[in-house]
């Protein structure tokens, strides 16, 4: 679990100096692949907790603790693992679903963070945009994912 | 076997729904939103529903309604209103190295826009978001923005 926490952590810090997206602000998400991971390997409590700690921890580190951008990155991933883990649990959806709809949700969860922050609803008028933007950042996500559980699959029957 | 095929099969219709909803909702968006002329642009400050500054396009005319509230220990009283390079400096939360930094927002009354020209943040959104005429600006780290009026009936002082 603390490999997964590091590695997650690495990814997102990663990932948000370097701006792979011509879209100012928009990223994939790497770090999610992560949460995806342990979400289906291990539990739903597991995969919580390493995302709340990611998002604590990479603000500790990047000087950002309480600030606006942090409590947008909260509200984003709680809403995302939420969503996450409940579309999970009814079995309807694959990885890929499952990832493209935490995107979403973690869209969603960032706007509502961006009200609080500025207390404004013109916030609102960004989500068009990062919602559209968060289906191919969570199909991305949701292939790998996808590949990697695969992998660990035969790991695991190799093992036994 | 059978289920991993059928939840493969969902994922896909999920995919290819949510990108015709969200794109389909996105263009609507582009292409319906924002086509008045703005009359006003407000300016605020953090979490606050008070705007500090209010250009006013159609008057051309600039309305200071108060001072920014800033903690003891900062002697400059924001904003500053530069009429003539058509500047308003304000200072925003992000600091580097303690220090807060400044956010300078330009406005045009011609092409009743405005543009957020300097301002220091990691992704610099705000700012490359170029020239707006009814699209907010809405800086995260400084927690400034400047949020259009469209109807003058909407307003009032």
């Amino acid at each position: 679990m603390a490999n997964f926490l590091a590695i997650a952590i690495v990814l997102n810090i990663i990932e948000s100096a370097i701006p792979v997206i011509p879209v100012p602000g928009a990223k994939l998400g790497f770090a999610n692949v992560v949460t995806l991971i342990v979400l289906y390997v291990y539990s739903f409590k597991d995969a919580s907790l390493l995302t709340i700690a990611r998002v604590i921890l990479v603000s500790l580190l990047t000087g950002k603790l309480l600030g606006p951008v942090f409590y947008m990155s909260m509200s984003g991933a709680i809403l995302s693992i939420l969503a996450m883990g409940f579309f999970k649990k009814t079995n309807f959806f694959g990885v890929l679903g499952v990832s493209v709809l935490g995107s979403v949700f973690h869209c969603i969860g960032q706007i509502i963070g961006g009200y609080f922050v500025i207390g404004s609803t013109a916030i609102v008028l960004y989500l068009p945009i990062m919602l559209f933007l968060s289906i191919p950042a969570g199909v991305v996500t949701g292939i790998i994912t996808q590949r990697f559980l695969k992998i660990w699959q035969t790991w695991n029957r190799d093992l036994i | 076997m059978m289920q991993a095929s059928k939840q493969k099969k969902r994922d896909l219709i999920l995919v290819g729904l949510l990108f015709i909803l969200l794109g389909g909702a996105f263009l609507m968006f582009r292409l319906l939103a924002f086509r008045d002329d703005a009359a006003l642009a407000n300016i605020y400050y953090g979490t606050s529903s008070d705007p500090i500054v209010t250009i006013d396009f159609t008057k051309q005319k600039i309305t200071r309604h108060h001072d920014q509230s800033l903690p003891d220990g900062i002697s400059e009283s924001y904003p500053i209103i530069d009429e003539e390079q058509r500047t308003i400096t304000l200072l925003g939360d992000y600091t580097i190295n303690g220090v807060r930094q400044i956010v300078v927002i330009s406005y045009d009354y011609g092409r009743r826009s405005v543009q957020i020209i300097e301002e220091k943040s990691p992704n610099n959104i705000c700012s490359r978001e170029g020239e707006s005429t009814g699209f907010p600006l809405i800086c995260l780290p400084n927690r400034i923005r400047v949020e259009f009026v469209t109807d003058q009936g909407d307003f009032t002082v």
